[in-house]
């Protein structure tokens, strides 16, 4: 396995805690962005897109990514992806934050969502 | 591959004892087609409801808007791989019933589906306000899981569209269109002088309920490849689509990709459309690499000196449509990029999520954060609970007297990524 996944969704930190590499926040979307920045200026390189889904980041409070596992030489094209994403994320929020205070029927679905999204990833990964 | 798209103009849409069109007219026997779209084991009940351009109505939660069309002569059946079997389709003639859409409706996941308002100001931002629309609203089981009450909706609105699609096979057509592509040498032969174009058609295909399907394989499992637009038109595309009501491709839009229709009428006369290649919009870098680079590759593998490239969503697809772009750019080929934007409700900001320098033509839909106050409906068809929390929505959307104050995002088609579309740009 050459990847970690980072996620702050319980639904897929139950899903693959046991299977993978996986570091679980609990933060909100913009701070899982901004810990996964972090990591790719140590060297990680980004493995999914992070703005995976049409769903806008001020309304979903979940993120999975994976970034591959071994440090190495910075990822120019991680770094804009990231920075590009974070900006974008920024903008939503900008205009109105959604993801406080959500009924328990929409966090389930959201998590169902992120869970799927990352779940496809993982299995391109794994082949 | 050639292809005779009869189409059947229809005035008006009423429930009756027969299913039939008469006088322009068509007739729906509610009964028989509840038992033609029933029967899916995750679906307690479904409702019927007819409703007609000007009506103080409002749809929402709207999953997919859907053409009825029945294949009346050639290989194959409709939606292929969904309903019929897979044979190769978009030869021979198909019929269309035209101004008609099968709409389905009801709530999958309580914040995405979009809002159609068949009157008022919102009706100016949806193509789906002209059409006369059966309404399908399917209710699930207790407890039933997001991927298979999204499946069971997605059949139900094929077998509706493929129901009434059936009583235009025996009709006379007011209108036939052909449509045809030649094999890629012969088409060069023919048009020596004229520039080969394609179009890089883009599917939504990120996971759960941001599916495409392609003669019914989930596209995200696709490398790149080539159809003849004709097949497309038969239903070779289909959408599972429930996410970004105002840029998603709706199964109507994939049946009447308007890309598609112009850049026919151009065929022979401007430009020679040699074809369509679909990609996918995956999650995973490596997937993105690999489909971006094989679609610049069959473009200049085709030979191609012009491409239009379409996306579908929001984000992540962005870096899709700019590697596209930029790929395709790298091989001497031009570029026209299709979009929409999310650029503040000011319309200030940065549109895309991605960019590239090599990306200098290229045709927006609109501003999907604009927001818009659509005034109370007499009638909801599906619900309006979950309008605070729909994509573009906000808490206290949903206004006491019915009154919604949304961005144009919460509008099924508003800033569709084909130009499916009212709005458009102007440069001062």
């Amino acid at each position: 396995m050459d990847h970690i996944l980072i996620t702050n969704n319980p639904l897929v930190k139950d899903k693959y805690q046991d299977r993978t590499a996986l570091v679980f926040l609990e933060k909100s979307y913009l701070e899982v962005l901004c810990y996964a920045r972090g990591e790719i200026h140590k060297g990680h390189e980004l493995l999914t897109h992070p703005l995976s889904g049409s769903i806008k980041p001020n309304e979903t409070p979940y993120k999975s990514l994976l970034v591959t596992n071994k440090p190495k030489a910075l990822d120019y094209r991680s770094v804009t992806m990231i920075e590009d994403s974070i900006e974008t994320t920024k903008k939503f929020f900008s205009i109105r934050d959604r993801t406080q205070g959500l009924r328990k029927d929409l966090l389930a679905d959201f998590q169902e969502i992120d869970y799927h999204l990352i779940k496809g990833a993982l299995e391109s990964a794994n082949k | 591959m050639k292809l005779k798209l009869g189409k059947i103009f229809i005035d008006d849409v009423k429930f009756g004892e027969v299913t039939k069109v008469e006088n322009k007219t068509l007739f729906v026997n509610k009964e028989e087609m509840l038992e033609a779209i029933g029967g899916d084991e995750h679906i307690e009940s479904i409702e019927i409801d007819i409703t007609h351009p000007g009506d103080e109505v409002r749809i929402t939660p709207v999953k997919d808007v859907i053409e009825p069309r029945v294949k009346v002569d050639g290989p194959g059946g409709i939606f292929p791989g969904m309903l019929s079997k897979v044979q190769t389709v978009g030869s021979g003639t198909t019929h269309a019933l035209k101004n008609v859409a099968v709409v389905t409706a009801g709530k999958i996941v309580g914040f995405q589906e979009g809002i159609i308002d068949m009157s008022g100001p919102g009706a100016e931002y949806t193509p789906f306000s002209k059409t006369h629309n059966i309404v399908v609203v399917a209710h699930p089981i207790e407890g039933v899981k997001q991927y298979d009450h999204e499946s069971a909706v997605r059949m139900i609105g094929f077998k509706a569209a493929r129901y009434l699609g059936e009583v235009a096979r025996e009709l006379e057509a007011d209108e036939i269109q052909e449509y045809e592509t030649e094999p890629l040498l012969d088409s060069v032969k023919k048009y020596p002088d004229l520039p080969k174009i394609g179009y890089v058609y883009m599917l939504q295909t990120q996971g759960l309920l941001h599916d495409t399907y392609v003669y019914g394989v989930d596209a995200k499992k696709i490398v790149p490849t080539l159809l003849y637009p004709t097949e497309i038109m038969d239903g070779a595309i289909v959408s599972g689509n429930c996410v970004s009501a105002c840029d998603k491709n709706p199964t109507y839009v994939h049946l009447n990709n308007g890309i598609i229709e112009d850049l026919y009428e151009k065929h022979g006369k401007e430009i020679n459309f040699v074809g369509v290649i679909i990609t996918n919009e995956n999650v995973y870098l490596a997937d993105k690499e690999r489909s971006s680079d094989w679609t610049a590759k069959l473009t200049e593998f085709l030979g191609l000196d012009g491409v239009i490239v379409s996306q579908e969503g929001f984000g992540n697809p962005d870096t899709d449509l700019i590697m596209n772009c930029k790929k395709i750019e790298e091989k001497n080929i031009k570029t026209v990029i299709v979009t929409d934007e999310y650029a503040g409700r000011d319309g200030a900001s940065q549109s895309l999520a991605d960019a590239d320098p090599k990306a200098d033509a290229v045709i927006t839909n609109g501003n999907a954060n604009e927001v818009i106050l659509l005034p109370p409906m007499k009638k909801i068809i599906g619900m309006t609970d979950y309008v605070d929390s729909i994509a573009g929505g906000f808490d206290g959307s949903l206004r006491a007297d019915g009154s919604i104050e949304v961005e144009i995002q919460a509008i099924t088609g508003a800033t569709n990524e084909t130009g499916f579309v009212k709005l458009t740009s102007k440069g001062y």
